[in-house]
């Protein structure tokens, strides 16, 4: 049985393990740059507010305190992914990183009530351990384990563990009413194709005949259909959802300690992600990279380190690109250990002529131009060189350092506070 | 920009090694000899978080304004132990301990008194495993 491990609302979840008085509250995430909406509570959701949505339209909303709007921050989030995926390492033989928080943990030879036990377990340990919320599918292949996930997230009596198997009612009817799209690995387009073919749903593509697939559509479809069915024929690497995440991971003909080597592996998957990146015209926001030692060399120091770094503007610049995963390289690289595993991954991309739009609406007060130079001067100059002199209700979004939260998990000078009595965090800070 | 990992961090005697010359000898015999705070402190690192305590009233348990708290978020707690709770809204220090023959949430000083566990929207957040108190910048 395959499991996926999915964080609900990722990023606002992170936050609220550390600011806990927004639980409960509508919270968006936004990017760094530009200023939109890149994550969303539940709550946020309810509200109709969109993705994509720039800080300066919710701006009135934010004032009256009917939402709370926080940058990303993107530390807090690739540490609490490595957490996660840690604590999922130390429960299951086998874990797989998806996406920052998808993790596929791989329950081999273990029976329904078994893996649903199990599945429940995790989710609240997860829940107890880091304060994330999640939600867990159980299936035979991938592509329904992402599928159970969807339905474990969706429908609350699931309580957030969903099994699917190949041939019980429940996933039939679920694929009989499910879009033909909402299938891992089926974008707009093709869903459009096979809909003049007559397949709708994730039933009509169950159904059909798997070499007529492959002959008229692909082997990736065909064999879609064929997972449909329960049968495991797809590598969790052959799917890329587009315009979501950019993977690329090897693992290493033999395991290697040499920095030199690791910069290489991690050059060559930087520039093919890059490149996929350009090809489906997207930008990133963020560079994450991973190295792995072999977990079964028990006789061996293990290391499963994760870099994440946010880039000054979404970028599809194999330059910068490589500039982030040296940088990344630097910080986690330890000698001594042996590697088997390195990747890549681009996370948060933004559609590139969404992004140019995005430029293009900003506030007639304020200039683009203007803001780059500033960042341009702030970044190299020190955040804060240049700051402007509007009140906070003028205030745009540039001014989004201060709405960042701490970087509670990996910089002493921002912990998070716990008061020794009601009022004390209040009264025992000192005045900046 | 930042590392992570939820290891401990390497060892600092690591970089002292340069000025043997002559003893080749792996890293990991020295992780053998020298001894780890971490490994001491930190027995899951995964669900290990460092918080900083703000406040007197817990002075009487060792607890100082400004006092570094390793809260393991995997412990279960018990009666005695110090823990890291979220109160209406505030996240809070307290000793899980009986008062009255019921659990509350106490403090070490008579201004504070006990706070109910059972009426209140009370939730743990972790258990204080350490403090560190710092005696020098
Ligand atoms: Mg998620």
């Amino acid at each position: 049985m395959i499991g996926l491990v999915d964080a609900n609302n990722f990023y606002v979840s992170c936050e609220r393990v550390f600011s806990p008085a927004l639980e409960g509250k509508a919270v968006g995430v936004m990017s760094n740059n530009d200023g939109c909406v890149i994550a969303r509570s539940a709550e946020m959701k309810a509200l109709e507010i969109p993705m994509g949505t720039p800080a300066f339209q919710l701006e009135g909303l934010r004032r009256r305190g009917a939402i709370h709007l926080v940058s990303s921050n993107y530390e807090l989030y690739g540490d609490m992914s490595a957490r996660l995926a840690q604590l999922l390492r130390d429960a299951c033989p086998k874990v797989a990183p998806y996406s920052i928080d998808e993790m596929f943990i791989y329950l081999d030879g273990l029976g329904t009530t078994k893996c649903l036990a199990i599945g429940a377990a995790l989710r609240r340990r997860i829940r107890r351990h880091l304060g994330l919320p999640v939600c867990v599918g159980l299936a035979p292949t991938h592509t329904l384990a992402k599928l159970a996930n969807h339905v474990a997230k969706k429908q609350p009596h699931y309580q957030g563990v969903c099994l699917l198997s190949e041939n019980s009612s429940a996933t039939t009817a679920l694929l009989k009413q499910l879009p033909v799209s909402d299938v891992w690995g089926i974008g707009k387009r093709l869903a459009n194709q096979l809909a003049i073919n007559g397949i709708h749903t994730a039933w009509d593509l169950r159904k059909c005949d798997h070499k007529r697939l492959r002959q008229q559509f692909s082997v990736v479809l065909a064999r879609t259909a064929l997972e449909l069915r329960g049968t495991p024929c797809l590598q969790m690497n052959a799917l890329e959802q587009p315009r979501q995440r950019i993977m690329t991971s090897r693992s290493f003909g033999k395991a290697t300690g040499i920095k030199a080597e690791l910069y290489g592996a991690l050059q060559c998957h930087a520039q093919r992600s890059a490149e996929k990146l350009r090809q489906q015209r997207s930008l990133t926001r963020a560079v994450l990279l991973f190295l792995s030692t072999n977990r079964h060399r028990k006789d061996q120091p293990q290391y499963f380190p994760r870099a994440m770094v946010p880039l000054p503007t979404p970028s599809d610049d194999t330059r910068i690109i490589l500039a982030a995963v040296r940088e990344g390289l630097e910080q986690i690289y330890r000698p001594h250990h042996h590697f088997i595993k390195a990747g890549v991954m681009l996370v948060d991309l933004v559609d590139t002529q969404q992004q140019q739009l995005s430029l293009l609406q900003r506030p007639a007060k304020t200039h683009p131009h203007l803001m780059e130079t500033v960042d341009a001067i702030n970044q190299r100059m020190g955040q804060g060189t240049i700051h402007f002199g509007m009140t906070d209700a003028q205030a745009p979004w540039q001014l989004r350092c201060a709405h960042r939260s701490k970087r509670y998990t990996t910089r002493w000078d921002e912990l998070m506070e716990a008061g020794t009595h009601p009022g004390a965090i209040q009264a025992f800070t000192s005045p900046p | 920009m930042m590392s992570l990992t939820s290891q401990p961090l390497p060892f600092p005697a690591l970089h002292g090694r340069a000025g043997f010359s002559g003893f080749p000898s792996p890293a990991q015999d020295y992780e053998h000899r020298t001894l780890d705070l971490n490994v001491r402190l930190i027995k899951n690192p995964t669900q290990t978080f460092y918080l900083t305590a703000r406040g007197d009233s817990m002075e009487g348990w060792g607890i100082f304004d400004g006092d570094l708290l390793v809260v393991d978020r995997s412990v279960q707690p018990r009666l005695g132990h110090i823990l890291v709770a979220m109160f209406n809204e505030e996240v809070l220090i307290k000793r899980y301990a009986l008062h009255h023959g019921a659990p509350h949430l106490c403090s070490s000083h008579p201004h504070y008194p006990p706070l109910p566990l059972d009426d209140t929207e009370c939730q743990l957040w972790g258990v204080v495993r350490a403090v560190v108190h710092e005696y020098l910048p």
